[in-house]
């Protein structure tokens, strides 16, 4: 797919801040996302490409304005729905239980 | 599906992922070869940036048989195929404005790629 995760010769995207240090995940829940996301895979529930392939297809909008593992979250949440794993409602109603704990 | 246990984490962690694979498949070219990356628009998943794509380059190496993202991405199977690293002088990609005296690596899968 033609899709705006494909940057190679695009203008305008402003410089890259490289942070001294990087950690590898920044918050315990990007850790997460990148374990399920993988475990998942190893599990059999998708390959390499599919998941690859969810991540692109985040919206184009919500893409560029998106953190790197806030695009691995929206793949993965795309990947248990059309998977069969869990549905849009059963995630949409833990997220609200988590915002509501202040989690 | 099969299952996962902790005990097998460290292992698949270390060799799994990989998309190399043993399966025989004919190499379509050689290093040294020229050739042209296909006008591909697919609706699914590809590797083939689009930057590249109509541009001539040459063949640098064959690195051997991989697994074919844009079928295995929609569980049509893995059409296991050569992969190659191209060379791509920038002026072909990016024109004339381009230094003479860069050029552009990229791994290829032979599905992407014509005779020039």
């Amino acid at each position: 797919m033609n899709g705006v995760h494909d940057l190679g010769g695009m203008d305008g995207l402003g410089p890259i801040d490289y942070e001294a240090d990087e950690p590898v995940f920044h918050a315990e829940w990007e850790r997460r996302v990148f374990a399920l996301t993988l475990a998942m895979g190893f599990y059999g529930a998708w390959n390499l490409d599919m998941s690859r392939h969810a991540r692109e297809r985040t919206p184009a909008a919500e893409y560029l304005s998106s953190s790197y593992y806030e695009i691995w979250l929206s793949g993965l949440e795309r990947l248990l729905d059309e998977g069969g794993l869990l549905t849009r409602a059963e995630i949409d109603a833990r997220a609200a239980v988590l915002r509501a704990e202040g989690s | 599906m099969p299952m996962l246990s902790a005990k097998d984490v460290p292992t698949l962690l270390r060799k799994g992922g990989a998309a190399r694979v043993a399966a025989e498949a004919p190499a379509k070219f050689a290093p040294g070869d020229r050739v042209v990356v296909r006008n591909l628009n697919p609706r699914g998943h590809t590797r083939a940036p689009r930057y590249i794509r109509c541009k001539a380059g040459t063949i640098d190496r064959d690195h051997g048989v991989f697994v074919f993202p844009d079928t295995h991405a929609h569980g049509k199977g893995p059409s296991p195929q050569h992969v190659y690293s191209v060379r791509f002088t920038a002026r072909e990609v990016w024109g004339d404005d381009a230094s003479p005296r860069d050029a552009i690596y990229i791994d290829l899968w032979d599905d992407y790629l014509d005779p020039a």
